[in-house]
């Protein structure tokens, strides 16, 4: 922990967006987060990783409580956003949900047009008064999932029918639409080839100009491009925080260590 | 060295023969499939011969024998007045029409010159349907200015009469039945020559009523259909909500504990029910308890609601099940509440299996006989029930139940019109599965 304490520092400019203080979850008796502590930054790209299993989605689904829709998930401790404890009786996880975003694993566009997947968003939150509205908020979103150029003039068409990696832009797109303050992302290019991964990862880039991005990924390479801070679990544990740099170039942990020279995991 | 010896001398021999372990496996798959096909050829024999007996017993009551005559409506019989007054029209009872058939009948046969020995007036008499009379009745009152007129009429025949058409009767069992005489087939014979009589397409067959058992070519499964028609609206309006409401709850919102394990199998038990159980708890609820009254439609609707409700909640359930958690996630992440998520996404997607379910459910019910039988649903009934709503609650008949009931009959002229109901009652079913495979095809959505 006093680890951690000190790399906290050098990053000490970026704003406090989530703290997560002493997270445990468990699933029925099952303990799957042991106390976790996290700061996430605002304007900044937080990466996890960590071995398959390690409990990376575990802790994500926290933020947004998506876990709340399992029924053996208990969370403890405290999570607060901009302050305010997520996990306090008289929040509503659904409007919380509107300002946390999350992009899932597998890209999962509704089976309806293009439009009306990115529309959906700020249709059910009441954020457009009228189709014009509602057009520009459309065009923006897919702008900013740099997907306007190759379905601007399909946007009836399915979202089903797109490729995987315009698929996972387009559920970007959705994401970004109700214009939340945070995007999890669950490794949103483990089903995506190398060039819609390298497209996902820009696109992430500039994300994290109005957005603090959480991003879950296997793959060091990719934390190590997209990611300023990051954080290392395993088994449950939050093994290591900080400066992506200084994770990959000089570990304090041993363990950070093994996985990054490929012994664990 | 030795790794290479190994690849050099193969243990088993060579790819282009067989080894007996590779032979057994073939020869299992074979009469695997030797077995699967014996079974769907016993299928399709059983359901070709079903087929075969129920149409070529049952098309026959599609067509039915009449006799084409000059009908004279003889204005000093049914309108003695000469007013054309509707109230004195009615009091002409079916016997004065009887009597104008009988007479026009005669002399028609005089006129044609068909001299039968020992042909009696009764004999002549019995040749028309008891139930032409009523027809004609109706038909004068529907439209009096007929009367004193002289009109070319379709009158029903006698079913003994339809039975020599259609070969169920012959000269030597006439001589054994009291209800038909041999005088009389002989003048069928002749009237036949001159196409004076002849079997046409009978209408009357889907619209008529019931009739008595001693007039089986008076029967017509009108009442039966309307009244299946009410039950199967009754069951739509009431299960499709229910089952889907309660399979949305346990899909969706029910807490998994004992308790919905618990309604789960009891779900299951449900379906497994015998359907004669249902009736006897119908009876038992909303007859002697509830007070509805018997026979009515509303009673068996509700009686194949709760029997068919499993079936749509088993069916929705699995339905729901199936619609990829993917899809709930999507929108749950980006703040739809859960409710929103049912309604916008998980049911668009699950309806081709809704519907396909809620159709086979119908399917079931359309075809259900006991528990009906149980709520006085056998009885005879030979009114029309009114519209619904109100109709719902008067007497009616069910498709199945007739069939029972004609089947139970001792004329031989009711066979034919139990598997003509059975030909409707399969047409019936036929166009719900058809409607079934259109809606799955309009609903369905790849994702
Ligand atoms: N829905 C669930 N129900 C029960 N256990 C779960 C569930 N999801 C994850 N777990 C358990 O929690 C642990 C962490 O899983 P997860 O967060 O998915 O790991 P990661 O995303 O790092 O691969 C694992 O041991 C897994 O078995
Ligand atoms: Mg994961």
């Amino acid at each position: 922990m006093n680890v951690m304490r000190q790399t906290d520092d050098t990053t000490a400019t970026a704003e406090i967006k989530i703290a997560a203080k002493g997270v445990q979850v468990y699933y029925g008796d099952n303990h799957a987060i042991k106390d976790v502590d996290v700061d996430i930054a605002d304007r900044t790209v937080t990466a996890f990783i960590g071995p398959s299993g390690c409990g990376k989605s575990t802790f994500l689904r926290c933020l947004n409580r998506m876990n709340d829709t399992i029924d053996i998930c208990r969370v403890e401790g405290k999570i607060t956003l901009d302050g305010e404890d997520i996990y306090d009786k008289r929040v509503d996880p659904v409007q919380l949900r509107a300002k946390v975003g999350m992009v899932f694993q597998k890209p999962n566009p509704f089976p309806k047009s293009i439009y009306d997947n990115v529309a959906y968003g700020p249709r059910i939150h009441g954020l457009a008064r009228s189709k014009a509205e509602l057009d520009e908020i459309v065009e923006k979103s897919l702008r900013r999932a740099a997907l306007w150029g190759e379905v601007k003039d399909r946007l009836n068409a399915p979202g089903t029918g797109l490729s995987g990696g315009q698929q996972q832009r387009l559920c970007i797109a959705r994401a970004v639409a109700t214009s939340p303050e945070v995007l999890l992302m669950d490794e949103p290019c483990s089903a995506l080839d190398p060039i819609a991964t390298a497209q996902v990862e820009e696109l992430i880039d500039e994300l994290r100009s109005r957005f603090a991005v959480v991003i879950v990924t296997h793959s060091m390479q990719q934390a190590a491009r997209v990611s300023r801070k990051t954080a290392f679990f395993h088994l449950g544990n939050l093994v290591e925080f900080g400066e992506t740099g200084q994770i990959f170039t000089n570990p304090r942990d041993p363990r950070t260590e093994s996985y990054i020279t490929g012994r664990i995991g | 060295m030795t790794n290479a010896a190994v690849h050099s001398t193969p243990r088993s021999g060579s790819l282009f023969s067989q080894d007996q372990r590779t032979r057994r496996r073939n020869t299992a798959e074979r009469r695997f499939r030797i077995y699967g096909q014996a079974a769907i050829g016993i299928a399709m024999m059983a359901l070709v011969i079903l087929l075969a007996s129920v149409l070529g017993n049952g098309l026959s009551a599609f067509r039915q024998t009449f006799i084409n005559m000059p009908v004279t409506l003889d204005a000093d019989v049914l309108d003695k007045k000469g007013n054309r007054d509707a109230d004195d029209l009615k009091k002409v009872t079916t016997i004065g029409y009887s009597k104008l058939l009988l007479n026009s009948l005669t002399q028609l046969i005089e006129d044609q010159g068909l001299a039968i020995e020992g042909l009696a007036a009764s004999d002549i008499k019995d040749m028309i349907s008891d139930d032409a009379a009523a027809q004609v009745r109706n038909r004068v009152l529907a439209n009096p200015e007929l009367i004193g007129q002289t009109v070319s009429l379709k009158v029903l025949a006698n079913g003994r009469i339809d039975g020599y058409l259609k070969g169920r009767v012959s000269m030597e069992s006439a001589e054994r039945d009291s209800n038909v005489s041999v005088n009389q087939l002989r003048l069928t014979d002749e009237m036949m020559e001159r196409g004076l009589i002849g079997k046409s397409f009978n209408w009357s067959f889907i619209t008529a009523a019931d009739a008595s058992e001693l007039r089986p070519e008076a029967a017509g499964l009108g009442v039966a259909i309307l009244g299946s028609a009410y039950m199967m609206i009754v069951v739509l309006v009431l299960a499709l909500p229910i089952g889907v409401a309660a399979s949305i709850y346990l899909e969706e919102f029910a807490p998994k504990n004992r308790w919905t394990d618990l309604i789960e199998v009891n779900i299951s038990n449900l379906a497994a029910v015998p359907s004669i159980v249902f009736g006897i708890l119908g009876l038992a609820i909303f007859i002697n308890f509830a007070g509805l009254p018997q026979s009515a439609p509303i009673v068996g609707g509700l009686v194949l609601t709760l029997m068919t409700l499993p079936t749509i909640i088993i069916s929705t359930r699995a339905a729901i099940k199936a619609v990829p958690p993917s899809i709930r996630d999507a929108a749950l992440g980006i703040g739809a509440s859960k409710m929103q998520t049912v309604f916008h996404h998980v049911l668009p997607l699950a309806a081709p299996g809704i519907l396909t379910g809620t159709i086979i459910g119908l399917a079931q019910a359309l075809g259900e006989t006991a528990p009906l039988l149980l709520i006085g649903m056998v009885a005879f009934v030979r009114d029309f029930p009114a519209a619904p709503p109100e109709g719902l609650f008067d007497p009616a008949a069910a498709l199945p139940v007739q069939v029972y009931n004609w089947t139970q009959r001792a004329d031989p002229a009711f066979v034919e019109r139990a598997s003509g109901a059975i030909i409707v009652l399969l047409i019936f079913l036929l166009a719900m599965n058809a409607v079934a495979i259109l809606l799955r095809r309009k609903f369905e959505r790849r994702w």
